[in-house]
């Protein structure tokens, strides 16, 4: 139903300024919604005027295979980005350079101005990937508690048990992973990386096993955390509601070589709570971006 | 739910009631087809044994015990210990894999003869051996839990800069855990078996030389008798592995 998506095929300029919204606000039905040219005052919109987060020309190979050709990117303090792409397009790969997790073969990638390296071991980030991997023998106060020690930080169980109510959790300090739901495992995973006090979330598909409807409610759910604790965000995902939700921006990659295909803006409401899955809006704008991801997949 | 649900303290009731069926079942046998003592006797005729002669049990019982306990923990502080080694060096672990498999099939209580040349008989030979027969199991099974902590574990130690020390102690052990306790059962098995072999053939004491001492004046009261100690101090030995596994492990 979106044809004209041109606008949206800004890969090159996505460093230099942040790509026009894809969305048409000629289009008639869609004058009510802030045009581009109001971008800097939205309501709700954090400020990002320092970068947390910059790639620069960053490419990866395994062995002869190319994960990640060239990509720039630039992520606000504060700003909620997601990425999404098909499956193998790198944007694990890149969550991973900026974690410093993957080294990268070419290019350079900043946190906070430094190295991913160094602001690991600042202590900048916080992980939470697809599987929750939390510690099965812990139970979740003990899982929120026991990254922290880990990073050779103090461990504050009073702050763990307010985070785990933050994400929904309170009286379930004592649960084991065991005898918690899937949704509940991320929560608690989330809560660990909170605990953290990082300043950049990187998350991996982290509601990927989880059914739609959970789903869903962890969206808001992550939006409303977020925006309490005011971290910056680079969040994976291969579903493409989920990416439009949470996003201030929504990066598409295309695979084979992983790059980046377009650069959304996402002009939702903000707060959002989950009556935005029902709106025209939203709709919209995961049309786009489902448009910009086929133009970016070739079926093999 | 099922009918064993309902008998009180099904746990303990019917294991005792097993060993009481087949202790009558004996009994019946030995009285039924009139099998002469020599061949078989009654479990009376072993208790009375056990009850004259206590003093004799319990002392090649404390010996065997001593063995068993001493030998089996120095095999798997041992097999503990070079299967921490052995996961943190790739080189190590590739070159040792296939024969690590293959040591489980590997008849170790083969070797006991070879370490009576070697060693000579007597009690620290026979420690040596149980050693050696329990350093295998636990070796194998935790070089196996230490190798393969989950990967989402170590990539969220990394991500916050823990070190290898840290990962080791509060990730690898604590992962590995189950895997290391199949271990340490079969290394406590094993090591009730190779305490007896080592007083067959390297040493003149403990309940295994009583089995060979009543066999040899066809005294089958007599072995059985310490064949009752023996199963008593493994079932003991097994049990206190098992009690330490619930509380520690997960």
């Amino acid at each position: 139903m979106v044809g004209d998506e041109t606008g949206a095929r800004a890969t090159e300029e996505s460093d230099r300024e942040r790509p026009e919204d894809c969305e048409h606000s000629e289009r008639p039905g869609h004058s009510e919604r802030p045009g581009h040219s109001e971008r800097p005052g939205r309501s709700g919109r954090p400020e990002h005027g320092e970068t947390a987060i910059r790639l620069d020309g960053v490419t990866v190979d395994f062995e002869a295979v190319r994960a990640l050709a060239d990509v720039d990117l630039r992520v606000g303090e504060g700003e909620f980005v997601t990425v999404i792409g098909p499956s193998g397009c790198g944007k694990t790969t890149m969550l991973r350079a900026v974690g410093g997790l993957q080294a990268p073969s070419e290019g350079t990638v900043r946190v906070g101005g430094d190295p991913p390296d160094r602001a690991r071991a600042d202590g900048e980030f916080g992980f939470v990937f697809q599987r929750h991997a939390l510690l099965p023998w812990k139970s979740a106060l003990e899982n929120v508690v026991f990254l922290r020690k880990m990073a050779g930080k103090p461990a504050d169980r009073e702050q763990a048990r307010d985070l785990l109510e933050t994400v929904g959790l309170a009286g379930f300090e004592e649960a084991r992973p065991a005898e918690l739901s899937g949704g509940m495992r991320q929560r608690v995973a989330i809560a660990r990386a909170l605990h953290l006090g990082a300043s950049v979330l990187l998350m991996d598909e982290p509601f990927g096993e989880l059914d739609e409807l959970t789903r869903e409610e962890m969206g808001v759910e992550v939006r409303r955390v977020w925006r309490d604790q005011r971290k910056t965000v680079l969040f994976v995902t291969h579903s493409v509601p989920e990416a439009v939700f949470l996003a201030d921006r929504c990066v598409v990659m295309s695979d084979d070589p992983g790059e980046i295909e377009a650069v959304f803006d996402v002009e939702l409401p903000r707060p959002r709570d989950e009556s935005v899955y029902g709106t025209a809006a939203f709709q919209e704008q995961v049309a786009a971006v489902r448009t910009a991801l086929h133009e970016g997949y070739e079926l093999r | 739910m099922s009918y064993a649900d309902r008998i009180p303290a099904a746990g303990v009731s019917l294991p005792i009631g097993a060993l009481a069926a087949g202790l009558a079942a004996w009994w019946a046998l030995v009285a039924l087809l009139g099998i002469p003592a020599y061949l078989l006797p009654t479990p009376v005729a072993v208790a009375r044994r056990l009850a004259d002669r206590p003093n004799l049990y319990l002392r090649n019982g404390t010996i065997t015990l001593r063995t068993i306990l001493a030998g089996g923990a120095a095999g798997v502080l041992g097999g503990f210990g070079a299967a921490a080694v052995a996961v943190h060096s790739t080189v190590l672990r590739r070159a040792l894999s296939p024969y690590l498999v293959t040591a489980r099939v590997l008849p170790k209580i083969a070797v006991a003869p070879l370490l009576l040349v070697w060693l000579g008989t007597g009690a620290g030979t026979a420690l040596a051996f149980v050693a050696l027969v329990a350093f295998f199991p636990t070796f194998v099974n935790a070089a196996a839990g230490l190798d393969e902590t989950p990967d989402e574990y170590l990539d969220l130690l990394r991500s916050v800069e823990a070190g290898p020390v840290r990962t080791f102690l509060f990730v690898r052990i604590p992962a590995a855990l189950p895997s290391v306790f199949a271990g340490l059962k079969q290394s406590a098995a094993l090591a009730v078996v190779g305490t007896v072999v080592a007083e067959w053939i390297l040493t003149d004491a403990g309940l295994g030389y009583l089995v060979l001492l009543g066999a040899e004046n066809v005294q089958t009261d007599v072995v059985l008798a310490a064949v009752a100690v023996l199963f008593a101090e493994g079932m003991a030995i097994y049990g206190a592995v098992v009690a330490v596994e619930n509380r520690v492990s997960w």
